[in-house]
């Protein structure tokens, strides 16, 4: 008890450094340093927490057994997407200082002016506001129903939510296209690609999976979910592997048609990214995100061990952090790592880590009101 | 038992069942224990014994010998044995390799899961198994589950196989006699597979004649008759002005190759020599000013050639100051468009070759007006 103290003061320790970081940048280091690290950690935080929802709703929709005992820890995580949208709301501030379509200058730039409605702050703030109602909306019908059903044991829960797993699933791929294309592509509004919701869709989805592996093993480590075994870690594994790929070939495929049409309003988007410095961290980026992730869960054996599976797992987060900086960071000109970078990062992770310890101890570890709870127990791959 | 036997089969209704019987029928150690099941398993190669399949790995050594395959031989075609420049890249731009690696990867991949399990690893061919002519093969494709003990000497003995396949809970017992081990390419069954091909032959032969008449509607994709091209004898319907060819943009510069001088000589005047000035490039100049300039221009490049006096020509004094001060792109105009009664030297120097002339004649320039300095350096 009094480690878990520990932990918890530390983790406070953490945030209140950070938080003096964070006051710090936008003194010292500009708004536009402070702005690009807050869009970074909330894009992080919303990507997290609707990759970990789509998890959940994935599991409705396919009315999947295996993952019931598991389900608990996705619908945990998921609800990181509360502290989401004061973050975001607060991140619409960011718009004069970062996001070029929506400066009054956009009216009369050739490239902005027809899509100068759809890029300007009423309306950016507009969509903002009805994807954060639209999460919240997700979050309450399909993780506060299963948190209701550990007491009430009813099963007409799981008849909802499969009936509203289909309509989650437009809500979800809305969403996670409008963060793709307003918060990451509307940093450089000239450039536009049709893909690129799929590409942060594919990262988000990693991540949520990526932070379910890694709770279950840390649960597991203090001797909770008993009864989660090998094979559905197994299934944890053989989705990571498999998204790693996905991952890549979207990316690739966003990048190489680009590279082959050589259109100078799209490929100068590479173009930053592919020179000095920046050149060097595409490439760590491909290698963290899909080269040794792709290699380390190859094998069968290797998608079960919990050893292997726990360091995929943080390399998956770590390259999460990365993708989304690459996405981000170019704006500023050479990439930044510094004390603003380091503070926010305590800050932000200090605050996620306390969330998610506070809501691993909401409900049941297990949703024990599911019908399918003891098929799920006893799945055998 | 005096008959020799293949096997047991011992058939069991659910795979619970199958599971905690192959435990006790190894334990027997009457023979090699054997499994068939309507669909995989899980867990089921743990419990017969089985050695991991090497397929995985001969599937990962292939698929990257298929991209490692796929890279090469595009690499070797498109930069190295005929390299062609299409849309702009360079030769041998890996990023245009990678949709045919994922493809030859896969591709090799799964030949290698396919063809390796059914031939090296199933060794096939092997037409007529015995459990496939057995009563419980039925119940195999559906839903029944069947352990068989399987010989592995003379000495099996079948009643005891038996014995313990119905103690593990097998609710029936089959004994499979030996093989028939007679060779199974005989003359019949030979015509009757020929026979076969031929009959499909006729019959995809004839559906496919009979499709096209009467379903004529389907007409096949035909984009690229349809896209805006150039049909011979036409005008071009895609360029205003009605050429099929354009003329590049002015300015443009042949990939390899150097700009070269075009309009009048004073928009040539901003030229840039673009060879260094290196012991090779005035070697290069003095070789090609001796056999094409010297010959009227003189040897000092000061218009006393040898051919000056039999033909009363004038040739340009470069020594004159109206040439000392010439940039040198009007000298190379000069030699490419040729000027008064000289021609143009474009069709036999190339351009390497005039840029290392107009080097030589600065030098031959600098040679007739040297200064004090200058002989310090010839000398040091």
């Amino acid at each position: 008890m009094s480690q878990t103290k520990n932990t918890a003061n530390l983790l406070w320790g953490a945030v209140a450094l950070g938080a003096l970081g964070v006051l710090g940048t936008y003194a010292a280091a500009g708004p536009e340093r402070f702005w690009a690290n807050w869009i970074l950690w909330f894009v992080l935080l919303i990507t997290l927490g609707l990759g970990s929802l789509f998890i959940v709703a994935l599991e409705h929709l396919v009315s999947a057994k295996w993952s019931v005992p598991i389900r608990r820890i996705p619908e945990r995580l998921a609800t990181v997407l509360i502290p989401a949208v004061p973050i975001g709301l607060i991140a619409l501030a960011a718009l004069p200082v970062l996001y070029p379509g929506s400066r009054p200058e956009a009216a009369r730039h050739p490239l902005l002016a027809g899509k100068a409605f759809w890029l300007s702050l009423p309306f950016f703030s507009v969509r903002t506001v009805i994807s954060f109602v639209l999460c919240i909306l997700g979050l309450w019908l399909l993780v506060g129903g299963s948190l209701k059903q550990d007491t009430t044991k009813d099963p007409a829960f799981n008849f909802r939510a499969r009936k509203f797993a289909p309509a989650f699933m437009a809500i979800f791929a809305l969403v996670i296209t409008l963060i793709a294309f307003d918060w990451l592509s509307g940093l450089t509004p000239e450039w536009y690609s049709d893909i690129f919701g799929v590409y942060v869709f594919a990262g988000a989805f990693l991540s949520g999976l990526a932070a379910t592996a890694l709770a279950i093993l840390h649960l597991q480590d203090q001797g909770r979910l008993e009864g989660v075994r090998g094979d559905h870690l197994y299934n944890l594994g053989g989705f990571l592997f498999a998204f790693t790929v996905f991952w890549s070939y979207i990316g690739f495929a966003q990048y190489m048609l680009m590279w082959y049409a050589n259109l100078p309003d799209e490929v100068i988007w590479y173009k930053v990214r592919l020179q000095g410095s920046w050149h060097l961290i595409t490439l760590v980026l491909a290698g963290l995100h899909f080269v040794l992730p792709f290699f380390a869960l190859v094998t069968r054996d290797s998608k079960k061990d919990p050893r292997r599976l726990r360091r995929v797992a943080y390399l998956m987060l770590g390259a999460h952090v990365l993708d989304i900086y690459w996405l981000i960071f170019p704006i500023l000109g050479t990439p930044r790592l510094s004390w603003p970078e380091l503070s926010f990062a305590l800050f932000f992770l200090g605050g996620i880590l306390l969330w998610v310890r506070g809501a691993m101890q909401k409900g049941e570890d297990m949703p024990i009101g599911d019908p399918f709870l003891r098929e799920g127990l006893e799945f055998r791959l | 038992m005096s008959e020799t036997s293949y096997s047991v089969l011992g058939v069991f209704d659910t795979p619970d069942a199958l599971m905690q019987a192959i435990p006790k029928v190894r334990a027997s150690k009457l023979g090699t224990v054997e499994a068939y099941t309507p669909y995989a398993i899980h867990g089921i190669e743990e419990a017969l014994g089985l050695r991991r399949s090497p397929l995985g790995g001969m599937v990962l050594v292939m698929g990257i010998l298929g991209a490692i395959t796929a890279f090469g031989f595009q690499y070797w075609i498109s930069a190295i044995d005929y390299p062609i420049i299409t849309g702009g890249k360079s030769a041998g731009s890996w990023e245009a390799f990678i949709p045919i690696m994922f493809e030859v990867t896969v591709l090799f991949a799964t030949f290698t899961a396919g063809l390796g399990m059914l031939f090296l690893l199933n060794k096939l061919p092997f037409f007529g198994h015995p459990v496939l002519s057995s009563k419980s093969i039925k119940g195999i494709t559906r839903d029944r589950y069947v352990v068989a003990l399987e010989a592995e000497s003379e000495a099996f003995d079948s009643a005891a196989a038996a014995q313990v396949l119905r103690a593990a809970g097998a609710i029936e017992v089959e004994v499979l006699p030996a093989p028939d081990r007679s060779p199974f390419l005989t003359s019949d069954y030979i015509l009757r597979t020929l026979g076969g091909i031929f009959t499909a032959c006729v019959v995809a032969g004839l559906a496919m004649y009979f499709a096209t008449k009467w379903f004529p509607v389907l007409a096949p994709m035909k984009y690229i008759q349809d896209q805006p091209r150039l049909d011979a004898q036409k005008a071009s319907s895609f360029f205003k002005d009605g050429h099929g060819m354009q003329q590049p943009v002015a300015g443009t510069v042949a990939r390899g190759y150097l700009p070269t001088a075009t309009g009048t000589q004073e928009e040539a005047a901003s030229l840039v020599n673009p060879l260094p000035r290196t012991p090779e490039v005035f070697a290069l100049g003095k070789k090609v000013f001796t056999n094409r300039c010297e010959v009227c221009h003189g040897a000092l490049a000061n218009g006393v050639g040898s051919l000056t006096a039999a033909y009363g020509a004038k040739p340009a004094n470069l020594q004159a100051q109206q040439f000392l001060d010439y940039p040198d792109g009007k000298i190379y105009w000069a030699i490419v468009n040729g000027k008064n009664a000289m021609p143009s030297h474009a069709p036999y120097l190339s351009e390497r070759e005039r840029w290392a002339v107009v080097d030589y004649v600065r030098a031959l320039q600098r040679a007739q007006n040297a200064k004090d300095e200058d002989l310090k350096v010839a000398t040091r």
